[in-house]
């Protein structure tokens, strides 16, 4: 099977310290992924690799059908190529509206000049409308952002990577501070997101990630510990292990 | 596209509708008109503080809608006027060289032309060559060219070097600070080819309107300095509003943010920073032809500073704010030290304000920051409920 994101053989070392340690990891089309691993396992750095924030020592990422190496590209390139990112806490543009938040992430030329001419169309509108719909947020478009509750936020912030449309997802603790009933909202969400383009999601709560009912992927040390169902990761001795803190031992 | 961009922002008009009667009341009351209520020296001072509102706009473009700190707009400003006063001095003395000269049996060559001009102009520093920097001073229409391109090209070029290195924060105000700094200590400079620290006098003296009274050029730059400041007030409402404006508001409330939409971060504060300084570079051009002189003192980074002072006392993020703390600041300025404001004796110590007032003007910008961080311009959201 073709993949849309290809990482292989990645090592980042910050003062010494190797946070990624020759990572190699794969996503297909229209795939739901989580990552799953201890504080410190590399699950940030890793994302901070694929959108370019941080440059690997080695190694080579992937990407598309074209095979781009995304090493080259600054950030915000990558996300014109169809990475989308969320991070951990919700990081919304607190002083506009939830309209101006989707609006400006809706994919749309990004240049200044095609920004500045910028005319509101009734496609745009019908696409932000869909988009507001399907995050619950419809009745709160002329609100403020920051007006919002935590868990408001959050689908905001996924809403807006949404409307990026992206191919591919990354979505840092998604659950983290949402109550049960929001937590279910955001799997639905996540999963139906998943039926046409690939999400990653990298979650501490294993009580989430059953939900999502998915492939996990275990992270260690900047490095897969084991990957497959989460019935299959959880019963691997290794991943008890270091989950336990006994790796250490 | 008018009629919505007018209803999104209600303030363009009011703002327009209050600077039109002003003007218009100034215009009535000058002695343009044979009313002479207001002197001409007062009209001068209100048409300088137009061309100050309209630096300040910029400024609150830069910095409070886009987050950049600059501390080197008012060099902008600055050049703008040292590039139109070159034309202006060049023009003049030509005039009167050329009138000096008509008396002589034998005409003069332009090549002693040329050099009685350079000799009047530079003689002040002891030289009398023509720098390089003046190859274009004999032409209105190419120094009007300078007022726009030297500014914008400086902007883009260090604008460019300093954002591609992801300089932000305080260390781009710092950087900032430092351009405008050496800039200032290189036009004071002897050698410099501007004069030095005698800078371009005699600015008020238009060529070619050696009969017309100051009364009436007054008039016609004050009126000149309205309608820039209500063009750019409009542009910059126009650039502020819309997607552009979510976008540098965004650049301002998280960078990393709108760098992962998908947007190159770098390329819309060089587009902010380098039309800012372009207008901060036309409003100098306007003032200091009402100022009458330019040195390099106008340009020391504590100009500047003023000009982030006048924007956080008038409320930054609102450009009519910024205008209003231009307004507010620099007039008050000039009436405490301009000895208006009585000075106050206390028994034991008798406060000049001359002195005290950089002292107030300190203590009211901290407060301002600390308890009202919306400036003047937040008294008018208790005006108008927001939408």
């Amino acid at each position: 099977m073709a993949m849309l994101l290809e990482v292989s053989g990645v090592s980042v070392t910050f003062d010494g310290f190797r946070a990624i340690n020759n990572l190699s990891i794969n996503f297909a089309e229209a795939e739901l992924r989580a990552i799953i691993g201890p504080n410190g396992a590399g699950k940030t750095t890793f994302m901070d690799i694929v959108t370019g924030k941080t440059k690997p020592d080695t190694g080579k990422v992937i990407w598309g059908e074209k095979n781009i190496s995304l090493l080259g590209l600054s950030e915000s390139q990558i996300a014109r190529e169809g990475i989308g990112r969320k991070f951990q806490k919700p990081t919304v543009f607190e002083a506009q509206t939830v309209r101006q938040n989707l609006a400006m992430a809706l994919e749309n030329p990004r240049g200044p000049f095609a920004v500045l001419t910028h005319k509101k169309t009734a496609r745009n509108a019908a696409r932000i409308e869909a988009i507001a719909e399907e995050i619950g947020l419809i009745d709160s478009l002329t609100r403020v952002a920051g007006e919002l509750s935590h868990g408001q936020k959050q689908w905001l912030e996924i809403g807006m990577l949404l409307a990026q449309e992206p191919r591919l997802l990354l979505v840092d603790e998604p659950a983290a501070g949402m109550t049960v009933e929001e937590r279910e909202k955001t799997t639905d969400i996540l999963r139906k997101a998943a039926k046409t383009r690939a999400v990653v999601v990298v979650e501490h709560d294993m009580e989430f990630v059953r939900r999502l009912d998915c492939k996990v992927t275990v992270l260690h040390e900047g490095a897969v510990l084991a990957e497959g169902s989460l019935d299959h990761v959880t019963s691997d001795q290794t991943v008890i292990d270091v989950y336990l803190g006994r790796g250490h031992a | 596209m008018h009629k919505s961009f007018i209803s999104q922002n209600p303030s363009v008009l009011w703002f327009l509708a209050a600077l039109s009667l002003f003007t218009l009341t100034v215009v009535l009351l000058s002695e343009a008109t044979g009313t002479a209520m207001i002197s001409t020296s007062f009209v001068k001072t209100l048409g300088k503080t137009l061309c100050l509102c309209l630096v300040a706009i910029a400024m609150d473009v830069v910095w409070g809608y886009c987050g950049i700190l600059s501390l080197g707009h008012f060099a902008f400003f600055g050049i703008g006027g040292y590039a139109i006063g070159m034309w202006l001095m060049y023009a003049r003395t030509e005039t009167i060289v050329l009138d000096s000269l008509s008396g002589q049996v034998i005409p003069p060559t332009p090549q002693e032309v040329s050099d009685a001009i350079g000799n009047q102009i530079f003689g002040v520093v002891g030289s009398s060559e023509f720098p390089l920097i003046w190859a274009f001073a004999d032409s209105l229409f190419l120094q009007l060219l300078m007022v726009v391109l030297v500014p914008g090209l400086l902007a883009l070029v260090f604008g460019w070097l300093a954002f591609r290195s992801r300089v932000t924060g305080v260390y781009l105000s710092i950087l900032t600070q430092a351009m405008t700094l050496a800039l200032s200590l290189y036009l004071f400079q002897n050698d410099s080819g501007l004069r030095g620290n005698n800078g371009l006098s005699g600015l008020q003296n238009i060529p070619g309107f050696e009969q017309t009274p100051q009364a009436i050029i007054s008039i016609v730059f004050f009126v000149a300095s309205a309608v820039a400041l209500a063009a750019g007030y409009v542009f910059f409402a126009w650039v502020v509003s819309g997607k552009m404006g979510s976008v540098i508001k965004g650049i301002r409330d998280n960078e990393a943010r709108v760098r992962f939409l998908g947007y190159h971060v770098e390329t819309y504060k060089l587009f902010v920073f380098t039309i800012t300084a372009v207008v901060s570079a036309i409003a100098g051009a306007l003032y200091y032809p009402q100022a009458g002189i330019i040195n390099p003192g106008e340009i020391a980074p504590i100009a500047s500073i003023y000009l982030a002072v006048w924007v956080a006392i008038g409320g930054r993020g609102r450009l009519y704010g910024a205008a209003i703390g231009a307004v507010f600041v620099s007039l008050l300025s000039s009436w405490f030290t301009g000895g208006g404001a009585p000075d106050i004796n206390l028994g034991f110590y008798t406060i000049q304000w001359t002195d005290w007032w950089l002292v107030l003007l300190g203590v009211s910008f901290v407060a301002v920051t600390l308890f009202f961080p919306k400036g003047i311009g937040g008294l008018f959201d208790y005006l108008v409920r927001k939408p």
